[in-house]
């Protein structure tokens, strides 16, 4: 086999002196779709996080390698350079900055940093004219500063147009659902559909199956304290559906409560 | 003299100031200039001005009646031995007429002391943007006071930049003597290092039924120190009127100073007044976007700098007259974050 897009080995992350991801391990090979699935604090979010390289995050043992290449040794811009790019569970308001100038700047300084040619006005704004009318996204939202005043849904719509522009090989989504109403999400499912590709891999964070839906996972893992507890296929997630977390937490549940022991 | 000398802006209608002394530009419609002995008139306590009203030999004046369609430049430079450089400027704008003057200063090579007054009546429902722009060489020190007397009905818009001397203070007065009147005034201190920028303001509210709004922001890096210094005064029966200041300092390093004072002088009972400041640094969550998009940290402070000073600039709109100012204006803020 090809080497993996994404390969996470044995990863330990503390926070403040807290570990919070205790050895993860997870290998992404091109085209496939993996699902994280697990509760709030079981360090989902951390691990996003920490491959995307933001700061405060302590990587105390273990490697990451995206196509190869050890990510972790890269700043956040240089990971983006590579090919990963994260979809934020919030995406950040910034007064100030337009949409579209930030596209062109984001879009210029990913090309200028491959040695490729930087896109002239003209052919960016068409690029984006492209990219929003097969996402189905209302080019007027991109007028306004960058996600500020944006709805829940419009901004995860404008991160999944990020993510179409800046053609990514590893796509990382925190929790892209949350905030999202049926309709909005159906879009960004159909967003994420599109940019499905044999040279790119997925790993969707979620909370929920209902997200599975729409974006059909190859695989399935259930996280649960800092790690994988259980990988299968997308029949896992109808199990959890089901079943709750209930039977993945360490330590276990006490019965009575309902509550860790 | 060099050939290439003060600073360009497309299209504006020029008024050079070379070391202080005023020359007049062909004639346009509906501007008058003259070239006057001795200061511009105005009593004012302010030191600094006193001192320019003692040694000014000639000043500028410029009468404007009637809608000035290109922007009017007045082109500031100093060059050639270090010098005291006192000049001074009188704009009279009439009674409904509008228009837009730019004044810009440049130059100073050497340690120049530039000491600069202009006097500006707006008259009944006039409309009148002022900016000015402090391109002078930061070896050299510059004083600047520029005094509105206000008419009724009047729109005023203000805007200081400052983004050159190492030394500097811009002092700001404004009278509001008839009702119905609204005035924004705006300014930037960029203070990199070694450099002390200082902005004192008075504003009066002497009538009932005016409105006015103070927007200052203040970017500081390392060794550098912005000061703003806001007073505003509701005179006694100047009801209704509705005062809102505001100070925003952005300080990008250890070492960075940014200091505020604002002052409410209320004698009337029947007003709305405030005034605010925040200061805080650049913020690591938006850094963090822009670069986990692939933009390096250096073009992403400057998007987060720029993004600070841009609602200064929101008022030049849309429109060929102003694209030209907004480009000039915008430009000083990268020039600055890319010189850092």
């Amino acid at each position: 086999m090809s080497t993996p897009l994404l390969e996470i080995n044995d990863l330990r992350v503390s926070v403040e002196d807290r570990e919070i991801l205790k050895g993860v391990n997870l290998t992404l090979q091109g085209g496939e779709v993996h699902a994280i699935m697990g509760r709030n604090g079981s360090g989902k979010s951390t691990l996003s996080y920490v491959l995307a390289g933001k700061a405060g995050y302590e990587v105390t043992g273990g490697t990451v390698h995206l196509k190869g290449r050890d990510l972790l040794a890269m700043s956040p811009d240089q990971r983006a350079v590579a090919g990963l790019f994260l979809a934020f569970q919030y995406p950040i308001e910034i007064p100030g900055v337009a949409t579209m100038t930030f596209l062109k700047v984001a879009l210029n300084a990913q090309r200028k940093a491959r040695g490729e040619a930087e896109l002239s006005t003209p052919d960016f704004i068409r690029v984006v004219r492209e990219a929003a009318g097969e996402l189905e996204i209302d080019t007027a939202m991109l007028k306004r500063a960058l996600n500020v005043g944006f709805s829940g849904g419009e901004k995860k719509r404008a991160e999944i147009l990020q993510m179409s522009l800046l053609k990514p090989s590893i796509c990382v989504m925190d929790e892209t659902d949350s905030g999202l109403d049926i309709d909005a999400l159906k879009i960004v499912a159909r967003g994420v559909n599109i940019l499905r590709n044999p040279d790119r891999a997925m790993l969707v964070i979620t909370h929920y199956q209902r997200l599975l839906n729409h974006i059909v996972p190859d695989k399935v893992h259930v996280f649960a304290d800092g790690r994988i507890v259980k990988s299968g296929g997308k029949e896992l997630a109808l199990e959890l559906e089901k079943q709750g977390y209930a039977g993945f937490d360490e330590p276990a549940l006490d019965s009575a409560t309902g509550l860790a022991s | 003299m060099p050939a290439e000398w003060g600073i360009k802006i497309a299209g504006a209608h020029r008024f050079a100031m070379k070391n202080g002394t005023p020359a007049l530009a062909a004639p346009v419609a509906g501007l008058t200039a003259h070239i006057r002995k001795g200061p511009v008139g105005g009593a004012n306590e302010d030191a600094v001005l006193a001192l320019n009203h003692a040694l000014v030999r000639s000043h500028l004046g410029l009468e404007i009646s009637g809608q000035t369609d290109r922007i009017i430049q007045i082109d500031h430079w100093r060059g050639g031995p270090a010098a005291h450089v006192t000049s001074a400027v009188q704009i009279e704008v009439a009674a409904g007429a509008s228009a837009t003057v730019v004044e810009t200063f440049s130059g100073s090579a050497a340690a120049h002391l530039g000491n600069h007054a202009t006097r500006i009546k707006v008259g009944d429902g006039a409309s009148f943007t002022h900016i000015v722009l402090d391109k002078s060489d930061h070896i050299s020190r510059h004083l600047a006071s520029f005094d509105y007397e206000i008419g009724a009905d009047v729109r005023l818009r203000s805007l200081v930049i400052n983004d050159g001397a190492a030394l500097s203070r811009t002092y700001i007065s404004a009278n509001f003597g008839g009702s119905g009147s609204h005035g924004d005034f705006g300014g930037l201190n960029l203070a990199g290092e070694g450099t002390h920028l200082d902005i004192p303001l008075d504003i009066v509210h002497a009538v009932a039924g005016t409105t006015s709004t103070e927007l200052f922001k203040q970017v500081a890096n390392r060794g550098g120190k912005a000061i703003f210094q806001g007073r505003i005064i509701v005179a006694r029966g100047a009801q209704k009127t509705d005062a809102k200041m505001m100070m925003a300092g952005l300080m990008l390093a250890e070492g960075a100073q940014i200091l505020a004072k604002p002052e409410l002088e209320i004698y009337a009972d029947d007003v709305v007044c405030g005034h605010g400041a925040t200061c805080g640094d650049l913020d690591d969550e938006q850094l963090f976007y822009l670069m986990s998009r692939g933009i390096d940290p250096a073009d992403a402070r400057a998007m987060l700098v720029r993004a600070f000073v841009e609602e200064l600039f929101d008022f030049l709109g849309e429109g060929d007259l102003y694209d030209v100012l907004h480009d000039v204006m915008s430009g000083v803020a990268s020039d600055w974050v890319a010189g850092q």
